[in-house]
């Protein structure tokens, strides 16, 4: 076992048993020539293997403290700081959260990669979703899976919907913490003034372009433009999921690593055609990739119907109430109607390091990350930040039952994930270069919506990035 | 930045030729002390220089021959690879070209403005103090400062220059998101935020024009734009010359404004050199070092161009009194 | 140093502005008003509007066409309102931080690599002139990855010495002071040789009072790039605790907030120390624009 460099004298002999231990496992994994994420763990091998022993902690003295790194910042992170409070208080003289705030997600992965490179990694940290392969193939972290089969853990509270994201094989790799999801928003307000019904908003792509001929100004309707969203990626994976769909090859990502994306296929293209001829016949508008500026326009009334995350849910309430209209939600629509699949879930979620970490660290960090998880702080988190909760129990916490009656469009979202069928498709895609190949499918579906031919533009898109996959993939053999 | 573009004002001394103390010429043993002295005062610059200037130089070149690995680490020398796939991308040949463009809308209209201001506040009218004032104002702000303003004022849904084109009937401008704009817009911002300098050095150049010329021109007859033209603007060369370099220069470093009004976009139509290093390097959870190298050096070697042009080819043509 | 702008820069020949010029009034002078006042109104109105519409609530913000004055009451609330978002006070600490640690420095390396150019018998002195001169042509953009490389490595992100190590030395400075250098008198730079002042002593207490407008040139452009920078403390910064004022209020533009007035009185807080200057201080400035090239 690889103790942490300048570990004192009194730390090593205080491991001196788990390092037995640990390095007979290791030795004996090494024979099975199997791996050890699912053996019941006492694995701590100072490496990504596996979890601890139960009660390092037990035997460790005085106060362990787990270095944790978010990337939560105004509301959000006043919400965390009381729940890392209310962890350290009931860990007094055992365990102490130290959070820091490590910029916002593209900059803690930058901030975690140096880490990796001076052996400093924190003990949690905080990644995107858009992440998850990243941090898979960084092998720095300990998969949640061998946690949770040590302890043999009922996570049956735990969405599957929003665990799955994170799984492989159905092994969970990291635990979700703050979750949002998709769905479309519109202005009941100005349905009624277009006359249309304000109980039947539009669930798939034809049913949007219907309504939003009656609705723009265009059209001789109420609003600037029927509808408008971000050109913002996110948006275009939902569509493709919700189709039954996926992004990338290789059951995305998941029976293997992804070598190509697909937001070529014809599916994808017929959104960002639909999309482009909205623009263009002046019944959407086009306000770009900053997704402030498509919500200051539903905010103020100028669009009618919008795609947004559960995240806007607080925002757009105020701005309902204050500009005296009425806000509606339902679930994200479909490119056809009656297709099989589903919105993808969208957040980050919490890495527990092995590598260069003690054990005690380890198993710190993992009884942390289970009290996030848990119901009542998932109830706390949910409520105190319009994050979806990622416990179903939380659901039934008193103070959750409170924030979904005074937000009764929050079980939209509810009823949306709860009727999502889980698969391939709905899982999301996982791909090294994630984050590019999100820019890249914006960078196709803005060209397109500025008059280049929808095929031409994705698929322009799409191979832009084949030299990034395969410089990711090879890179990681 | 280059700086010692057009100083028409020789030096004393040569720099080659120092003036050697004049005291009696001290014994050898104190000449070779204070060898070791004179480097003692050189060496705090110096160990700046070579620990963040040449070491860092020295290693974007070997980063720029090297492949990078998903943690950002040097994955081993593949030669000019990096290099050969930039010019063959298109990408990057776009990127070439707003940079170019995007230098040419900000220096020229930014020197123009600034010279029509300062030769309007040559003429005798009252209130000069105050509009010479008021007009350095743009200098005062930082590129981060003017860029948020810039970024509330282009605002599509609620911005003010919106607002105001709609009380004459004009419709809403996508200022920012519209690709055939973008570029537009982001140079409009940035020569806004160039006047207050250009400005303050064509006054001082023009406060500084001998006036027994001028009086002899104004005898001879010449005025208004004739006087300017003919006597004015080649006082003003080193001026001029001394802007559209420095400007040029400035603009091929830009970056705050690209990164706070457009983040390059839309469709890579605001990407410029130095922004392209950015995303290559930092952005998106890219790591790219050894590609974003590449185009470092691809921005070092313009600069060092342009700084050569300058020493030796146009700098003879200047006009100097 | 490259990531000064070129405001660091001293532009060629200028002296003080001659006087005597006498008034008289032609018909063209109305033309001149004309275009002053359209050039006027466009390029002072993102000043007017930053300026009072950080007093403008989202009523008079947030609507279409937005109003150009407060109409529906002042808020000066925006203020505390930014700084509830960012913490301005400390990112106000660490730009001033910033700042006078540049400055000092850039000071401080320019005047005794200048007065080893200019008085000590330097060997090899043209070969360190071009080093030093070679500087200046190393846009600091082209080899900033390295630079962040070295500094993350370090651990120095996100403290001073990271955000100031790479600008404590500037070829432009140096040769600045150089110029002014080489116009001081031998005889009297004898003289303190003769009283007996060494080296250091001469440089500090005879040498630089004396070339106290060539400092203060130096001072305020080192000043005023520092307090500006952005690329550099974007990489360097990432705790919001530990940002620059120039960071800070980037990042007000992109929080959840959408209250453009909250955003404007942001920038105006960072702009203060600037505007100031430029206001009250304009002719110092332009002396300090010209002095690096007269004597």
């Amino acid at each position: 076992m690889k103790t942490r460099p300048g570990a004192t004298k009194s730390h090593r002999l205080r491991y001196a048993v788990p390092a037995v231990v640990a390095s007979a496992s290791l030795f004996l994994a090494a024979c099975g020539g199997g791996s050890s994420s699912d053996d019941g763990g006492d694995g701590g091998n100072g490496g990504n293997g596996g979890a601890p022993a139960a009660d390092v902690l037990d035997k460790a003295s005085g106060v362990t403290t787990v270095a944790f790194w978010h990337a939560m910042d105004g509301t959000n992170a006043e919400a965390l700081t009381k729940l890392v409070a209310d962890f350290n208080s009931q860990n007094t003289g055992k365990i102490e959260v130290k959070a820091t705030y490590a910029g916002k997600y593209d900059d803690a992965i930058t901030k975690y990669k140096a880490a990796i490179q001076s052996k400093s990694t924190p003990d949690v940290i905080q990644i995107y979703d858009i992440g998850t392969r990243f941090m898979i193939d960084a092998k720095q972290t300990i998969p949640m899976q061998s946690f949770i089969d040590r302890d043999k853990l009922d996570v049956g509270d735990l969405q599957p919907n929003i665990t799955g994201y994170y799984s492989i094989d159905d092994k969970l790799n990291s635990m979700p913490f703050n979750t949002s999801m998709p769905v479309l928003y519109y202005n009941k307000t100005l349905f009624k003034k277009a006359g249309l019904d304000p109980e039947a908003p539009p669930q798939d792509l034809a049913a949007i372009r219907t309504a939003a001929e009656k609705l723009s100004k265009k059209a001789g309707g109420p609003a600037d433009y029927g509808f408008g969203a971000a050109i913002y990626g996110w948006l275009l994976e939902q569509f493709i999921a919700t189709d039954g769909k996926e992004y990338c090859d290789q059951g995305n990502g998941r029976d293997g690593k992804a070598t190509k994306v697909q937001f070529d296929s014809p599916e994808a293209v017929e959104v960002v055609k639909w999309w482009q001829t909205m623009v263009k016949d002046g019944l959407a508008a086009n306000t770009g990739r900053d997704t402030k500026a498509a919500q200051a326009a539903f905010k103020s009334g100028q669009l009618a119907i919008t795609l947004e995350s559960t995240g806007q849910l607080g925002g757009y309430s105020k701005a309902a109430k204050e500009g005296g209209w009425e806000l509606g939600a339902a679930n994200y629509p479909h490119i056809k109607a009656g297709t099989e699949g589903g919105p993808i879930i969208g957040g980050a979620s919490l890495w527990i390091n092995g590598e260069n970490h003690e054990d005690a660290n380890k198993e710190a960090a993992w009884r942390f990350v289970k009290f996030l998880a848990d119901k009542k702080s998932q109830a706390q988190w949910h409520t105190g930040t319009g994050y979806f909760p990622i416990s179903k129990g939380a659901l039934d916490e008193p103070v959750d039952v409170d924030y979904r009656k005074a937000n009764p469009l929050f079980d939209v979202a509810v009823k949306q994930l709860e009727g999502t069928k889980l698969s391939k498709a709905t899982q999301g895609c996982l791909l090294g270069v994630m984050p590019q190949a999100r820019k890249a499918s914006e960078d196709g579906l803005e060209a397109a919506l500025n008059g280049t031919d929808a095929q031409q533009a994705m698929t322009k898109a799409a191979d832009s990035l084949k030299a990034q996959i395969s410089q990711y993939n090879s890179s990681v053999k | 930045m280059t700086t010692t573009t057009g100083d028409p004002v020789r030096a004393e001394h040569d720099p080659e030729e120092p003036p050697q103390p004049q005291s009696g010429s001290p014994a050898g043993g104190e000449a070779k002390r204070e060898r070791w002295i004179a480097i003692g005062y050189l060496l705090p610059a110096l160990a700046i220089f070579g620990l963040f200037i040449f070491w860092p130089l020295v290693k974007s070149i070997l980063l720029s021959v090297q492949g990078t690995d998903i943690l950002g680490n040097p994955s081993g020398f593949v030669g000019f690879v990096n290099y050969t796939r930039l010019f063959s991308d298109p990408d990057f040949l776009q990127v070439l070209w707003v940079t170019f463009a995007f230098t040419i809308l900000t220096v020229i209209p930014s020197i123009a403005i600034a010279l029509l201001i300062a030769l309007l506040l040559q003429s005798r009218i009252r209130g000069v103090r105050f509009f010479r004032t008021a007009f350095a104002l743009p200098f005062a702000f930082s590129v981060a400062t003017a860029s948020v303003i810039f970024g509330v004022l282009f605002n599509p849904a609620s911005g003010v220059l919106n607002g105001i084109l709609n009380t004459f009937g004009i419709d809403k401008v996508q200022w920012l998101t519209n690709p055939d704009l973008a570029l537009w817009s982001v140079s409009g911002a940035t020569v806004w935020m160039q006047i207050g300098y250009n400005l303050l050095v064509l006054s001082a150049g023009l406060g500084a024009l001998p006036e027994d010329v001028l009086e002899a021109a104004r005898l001879d007859g010449a005025s208004g734009f004739r006087l300017q033209r003919s006597i004015v603007m080649p006082l003003l060369t080193p001026q001029l010359f001394f802007l559209v370099v420095v400007g040029t220069i400035h603009s091929l470093q830009s970056f705050g404004q690209i990164k706070i009004l457009t983040v390059g976009g839309p469709e890579d139509r605001t990407t410029t050199l130095v922004y392209s290093i950015y995303e290559q390097a930092f952005a998106n959870n890219n790591s790219n070092y050894g590609y974003a190298s590449a185009q470092a050096m691809v921005l070092l070697i313009i600069v060092l161009v342009i700084t050569a042009l300058q020493f030796g080819v146009l700098e003879r043509k200047v006009f100097y009194r | 140093m490259t990531t000064t702008s070129p405001k660091a820069a001293t532009p060629p020949k200028a002296t003080a502005p001659k006087t005597s010029r006498r008034s008289s009034s032609k018909p063209s002078h109305i033309g001149s008003y004309l275009i002053l006042g359209v050039l006027f109104l466009i390029v002072l109105f993102p000043v007017y509007y930053g300026l009072v519409g950080s007093f403008m609530g989202e009523r008079d913000t947030n609507s279409f066409p937005p109003a150009l004055w407060p109409k529906n009451g002042v808020h000066p609330d925006n203020y505390s309102k930014a700084l509830d978002i960012i913490p301005l006070g400390n990112q106000y600490l660490t730009s001033v931080l910033q700042t006078i640690g540049i400055t000092l420095g850039q000071m401080v390396t320019s005047a005794l690599a200048a007065y080893a150019f200019v008085f000590l018998n330097l060997r090899w002195r043209a070969f360190w002139f071009g080093v030093f001169l070679s500087t200046m042509m190393i846009p600091f953009e082209s080899i900033i990855i390295p630079n962040y490389l070295l500094i993350s490595q370090w651990g120095l992100k996100d403290t001073i010495a990271g955000l100031t190590l790479p600008f404590l030395a500037t070829g432009f400075g140096t040769f600045l002071l150089r110029q002014s250098f080489l116009s001081f008198p031998m005889e009297l730079r004898d003289a303190a040789r003769v009283d007996g002042a060494g080296h250091f002593r001469f440089l500090f207490s005879i040498l630089l009072p004396l070339s106290r407008p060539s400092l203060a040139a130096l001072g305020i452009w080192s000043a005023l790039s520092a307090w500006n920078m952005y690329f550099w403390p974007l990489l360097a910064t990432e705790d919001p605790k530990h940002q620059t004022i120039q960071i800070g209020i980037s990042q007000l533009q992109s929080s959840d907030s959408d209250s453009p007035g909250m955003v404007l009185a942001g920038v105006m807080l960072a702009l203060f120390p600037t505007l100031l200057l430029v206001i009250f201080g304009q002719r110092f400035i332009v002396r300090g624009l010209t002095t690096g090239a007269v004597k």
